[in-house]
């Protein structure tokens, strides 16, 4: 299953995206090549025959629309841009994405040369008398294959994000684990096990009530209850790596394992904390309704985990994939 | 009432860690373990499941990381969309409720925006919120654990998970209506 969801992820990324270069391609939505009547507002007064300027591009929402055949654009367009010109006639300008930038000059910047600026000629320029402002026609520099270059910065800063993750874990991972050893060498892991015996049992009927990875999960799902993320991955892992002792079929999931982190991706939590501080800081007046909310949607998310995954591992089909080798030939020989 | 409940798990939050820390040595202290020498023994695993995991973590946020920046998300999006009217969701929330099993911080940065353009006590807001706060990660989490355990066929886990978070979208906006309703 994830083999074929990861395989469609990344084919669908891939058609899509040269889908919509194509398209952009054909509608030009960026104008490559196509000159610009704009407006350049500056206090500086250029002098000499190379002069860098310093001021703004002004257009209305209505030019910008009307150039780009939008309808996004809608406050005026006071760009900050620096202009080199050469006897104040022709010359180039760059511009940094700022926060007054539009929407689709920003899309454009993340493919440019120089990402997140962009560039381009200044074709014609006409000061003013008082010099306040000048009659400009650009030509912003080419903007092409804007997904493609999207996916190849995806594909390789999310490696690097993944690796970060994994080299961050390693503090935490083996202070937990280091204090679970000592817990469990103390007899303190089964004392947990066996007050929530009942329970476990129901949940995990293949793994021993007293097992190592039922203390671990049950140290877990508390952690994760408490919002305390940092000690519940490590947690997670140590109960994953008991659970998968008890596996007789390495590289394949028990029911266990399924079960667990159907528990575990349910999301039960009794504060959401990061929701609840991006709350406060958009200005909430009452950051705590949520709680309710929020314990009542994952509760019912964990049930339905639980659930299905009681019901999905009853399937020929997964069934017959956690028997070993051996078993599975005998089974087609008598059958 | 809420207030309360509050408070008071945030003091048990703030307290857990070092109560197990503290309960853990000074247990085991008196139950004679060489606490020390067991410590290193078991932290020296953190390093080896930790660097186990990153062939699976790569695979699986890169392949979300270029999903996304493809624009592939949006198109998913508009797809659906017709599909949200009927449980009486909010179109705008719809990212949310997509991207929260995929991406952490792409599923954060879509409620915050949304609560900045709508507010955080509308219904929009409180409902994006409940969103987040109420799922996990599912695919992160499916990549992290059995990654650490070099299982690589993962059986009926996946459908388990989205079923899991289809429940808890549901779930969130039929209790976000009933309480904040429009």
């Amino acid at each position: 299953m994830l083999n074929y969801i990861w395989f469609f992820l990344i084919v669908i990324a891939l058609v899509v995206g040269v889908g919509k270069d194509i398209n952009d391609e054909i509608r030009n939505t960026y104008r490559n090549g196509s000159p610009l009547e704009i407006i350049f507002i500056s206090s500086q007064v250029p002098s000499g025959t190379a002069t860098r300027c310093e001021g703004q591009f002004y257009l209305t929402a209505k030019q910008f629309n009307d150039f780009y055949g939008t309808s996004s654009q809608l406050e005026e367009v006071k760009q900050p841009v620096v202009l080199s010109l050469l006897q104040n006639k022709t010359g180039n300008f760059i511009f940094g994405c700022t926060e007054v930038t539009p929407v689709l000059w920003k899309d454009m910047a993340q493919s440019a040369l120089v990402k997140d600026k962009l560039a381009g000629r200044v074709e014609r320029i006409e000061f003013s008398d008082d010099h306040g402002w000048a009659k400009a026609t650009i030509v912003m520099e080419s903007i092409r294959f804007v997904k493609l270059k999207a996916i190849t910065q995806a594909a390789i800063d999310f490696a690097n994000i993944a690796v970060e993750i994994a080299i961050g874990l390693i503090g935490v991972m083996s202070l937990w684990l280091g204090l679970i050893k000592v817990a469990e060498e103390a007899g303190l892991v089964k004392v947990l096990t066996r007050l929530l015996a009942p329970i476990t049992k129901r949940l995990f009927p293949d793994v021993p009530p007293d097992h190592p990875a039922i203390g671990a999960i049950i140290m877990n799902t508390a952690a994760n209850m408490l919002g305390l993320s940092n000690a519940a991955t490590p947690l997670g892992l140590k109960a994953m790596e008991e659970l998968n002792k008890l596996n007789p079929k390495i590289g394949t999931a028990t029911n266990a394992m399924v079960t667990f982190l159907a528990i575990n991706t349910g999301g039960l939590i009794l504060i959401p904390a990061t929701a609840m501080a991006v709350r406060a800081a958009v200005g909430s007046t009452n950051i705590g309704i949520i709680i309710g909310t929020s314990i009542f949607a994952a509760g019912c998310a964990t049930i339905t985990g639980i659930v299905a995954s009681k019901l999905l591992q009853r399937l020929p089909k997964y069934k017959r994939e956690l028997m070993d080798d051996k078993k599975k030939s005998e089974e087609v020989n008598n059958g | 009432m809420v207030d309360l409940f509050r408070i008071v798990i945030n003091f048990i939050s703030i307290l857990a860690i070092p109560l197990m820390i503290a309960t853990f040595l000074v247990w085991g202290f008196f139950k004679k373990v060489r606490v020390y020498e067991v410590f290193v023994e078991g932290a020296k695993d953190g390093f080896h499941t930790a660097i186990r995991i990153i062939p699976y973590l790569v695979a699986m946020l890169f392949a979300i990381g270029i999903f996304r920046a493809s624009g592939a998300m949006d198109v998913l999006i508009s797809a659906i969309t017709p599909l949200t009217n009927l449980i009486g969701m909010p179109p705008d929330t719809l990212p949310m409720a997509l991207m929260r099993p995929l991406s952490g911080s792409g599923s954060l940065g879509i409620m915050t925006e949304l609560m900045k353009v709508h507010g955080p006590d509308s219904f929009i807001g409180v409902l994006s919120s409940t969103l987040y706060g109420s799922s996990e990660t599912t695919f992160y989490i499916l990549a992290v654990y059995f990654g650490s355990v070099n299982i690589k066929n993962t059986r009926h886990a996946v459908p388990v998970g989205l079923l899991a978070d289809l429940a808890g979208a549901l779930a969130a906006v039929f209790i976000c209506r009933l309480l904040f309703g429009i």
